[in-house]
């Protein structure tokens, strides 16, 4: 159907601040498919559960009163009492070990979607709980998983692809929660990279291009070797700068249209490189997770529907 | 000029929703522009209001990953006692034995936390007495920890510094021409700097290098 010339209304002129006031709505309040949403869900609490798991593997020695780093210095390495933790709690291993199980059970409830506010919550709060009561062992994959989190929590990240839906639960419909949700992950990620991106500025290897040769002879993190490189400084140099340039340029260039492509399909071969060749797998899938965001929901249906175009049928080969 | 599809949050409700993600929004900016140094002081000011909000989520974050440049592992060495005498020693990390790999990663953190705190052997004195105000309560604990794991009564703790060999250098071990500069799984070699962080007993009280 086309609407008559005469219908349309005309546009109304706005001053500068109008514009900035429109484009600040149109960025945060319209309505959003949260079928990329449900897709961050599912990596994510994937994600939080292997960690929890991790945790439960020596919960005494991560959150009891005896732990790697004791509850009276916890203060020395984080904003108390801000950084709150449900651990200051727990003084025994049993404790320890029941907190961090909560955990486990709400990030299993949150990847597969049931009751999925409440598992985001509880997943939320056990992450923080984790990571503030013992910032002597956390790192990059926890502050990604917080990122992660928050807009689970306020999107509708349960509406489809989840248990909530099969059993009606949830709101497929585009919403304005799911688009608040899906970008303040977005903006959290250029903010991520912009910074890790800076950050890397003030060092001269990562302008002379040596800088990933230190991250590969380092053998505490290493578990490709790729010293081979050494043979090869003007590759080890290529990467350097390409890494370089794609976090710095990250928060500017992921937002056309033209090279967003590129940028998202650079996040692959950098996260994956990392995860592979220095032993931080889960930091480098959380970080790709995040990315997500950035996929269209279309992008996610011609996936989905080309995976089940290539499902053989279960009626083929019956008599 | 624009024109705008219809939105479908009142503007009041635009409004409400508008004033915590700018707060959220501030929790996310100011927290690396504040910290860790190089760092604005104006950011750290602007941060003040925003403390709760940052713990309450856990927005407090350099992310200055592998910046400004990559530097070298380390790990803790230890030596512990127990009652009858007997001694067993060991790596914090350990890449033998802490499995899965994220186990692995979060142990490395704990060397990797603590060693930017420890001045190296050769600083000036009052350096390192100042420092040790701020290492040593952590390295108590790791202490507490390792004497309960593994049933000793005292133990002996060094922080290692692995050599980060530079290209050439490997290209001289492959060729025979050098000496190899790390050993195999991260074990100190000659190359690695050793900083002795003092012998702790169970009741946790330290006596220092």
């Amino acid at each position: 159907m086309t609407a008559s010339a005469s219908s349309v209304p005309a546009p109304v002129p706005r001053g500068w601040l109008a514009e900035w006031l429109a484009g600040w709505n149109a960025f945060w309040f319209a309505p959003a498919d949260p079928l990329p949403l449900a897709m961050v869900r599912i990596c994510t609490g994937v994600l939080l559960a292997w960690s929890a798991v991790v945790w439960l593997l020596d919960a005494p020695a991560f959150f009891a009163a005896d732990a790697w780093l004791r509850p009276e210095d916890v203060w020395r390495m984080n904003d108390q009492p801000w950084q709150w933790s449900w651990y200051f709690w727990a003084g025994t291993p049993t404790a320890a070990r029941l907190l961090a199980l909560v955990t486990l059970g709400a990030a299993v409830c949150l990847a597969l979607g049931l009751l999925t506010p409440v598992a985001a919550l509880v997943s939320l709060l056990g992450l923080v709980s984790a990571a503030n009561r013992t910032p002597l062992t956390t790192f990059g994959l926890d502050d990604t998983l917080g990122m992660l989190l928050v807009p689970l929590v306020v999107g509708p990240s349960g509406a489809v692809l989840s248990l909530d839906a099969l059993l009606g639960w949830g709101d497929p419909r585009p919403g304005v929660r799911a688009n608040v949700a899906l970008r303040l992950l977005q903006v959290h990620l250029c903010v991520v990279y912009l910074f890790s991106g800076c950050g890397k500025l003030l060092g001269a290897s990562w302008w002379e291009g040596t800088a990933l040769w230190g991250a590969i002879a380092n053998v505490q993190y290493r578990t490709l070797d790729l010293t081979g490189l050494a043979r090869h400084p003007l590759v080890v140099n290529a990467l350097t700068l390409a890494t370089l340039f794609w976090e710095v340029g990250y928060a500017a260039l992921v937002w056309p249209r033209l090279t967003r492509p590129l940028i998202l399909a650079m996040a692959a071969p950098v996260h994956l490189g990392i995860g592979l060749a220095m032993g931080m797998m889960e930091f480098g899938l959380a970080m790709l997770t995040a990315n997500l965001a950035f996929v269209s929901p279309g992008t996610f249906r011609a996936m989905v529907s080309t995976v089940s175009t290539r499902s053989p049928d279960p009626s083929e080969g019956l008599a | 000029m624009t024109t705008a599809a219809p939105l479908p949050w009142t503007p009041v409700a635009r409004f409400a929703a508008s004033v915590p993600l700018a707060a959220y929004l501030a929790a996310v900016i100011l927290p690396p522009l504040a910290g860790p140094p190089p760092a604005s002081e104006l950011a750290a000011r602007l941060l003040q209001p925003l403390r709760p909000l940052v713990g309450l989520v856990y927005l407090g974050h350099g992310y200055r990953f592998f910046a400004p440049d990559p530097g070298p592992g380390h790990s803790i060495r230890w030596t512990a006692e127990r009652a009858d005498g007997s001694r067993i020693s060991g790596s914090l990390p350990d890449p033998a034995a802490d499995r899965p790999r994220l186990l692995y990663h979060r142990r490395f953190m704990i060397a990797e936390k603590i060693a930017p705190l420890v001045p190296p052997v050769d600083a000036p004195a009052d350096v390192r007495r100042a420092a040790r105000a701020d290492w040593l309560p952590l390295v108590k604990g790791v202490a507490g920890q390792l004497l309960e794991r593994h049933g000793g009564v005292r133990v002996e703790l060094s922080l290692v510094e692995h050599y980060l060999p530079t290209p050439e250098e490997v290209v001289a071990v492959e060729q025979g021409g050098g000496a190899r500069a790390a050993g195999p799984d991260g074990a100190a070699t000659m190359a690695d700097i050793v900083t002795p962080l003092g012998t702790f007993a169970r009741a946790g009280e330290g006596r220092g290098p």
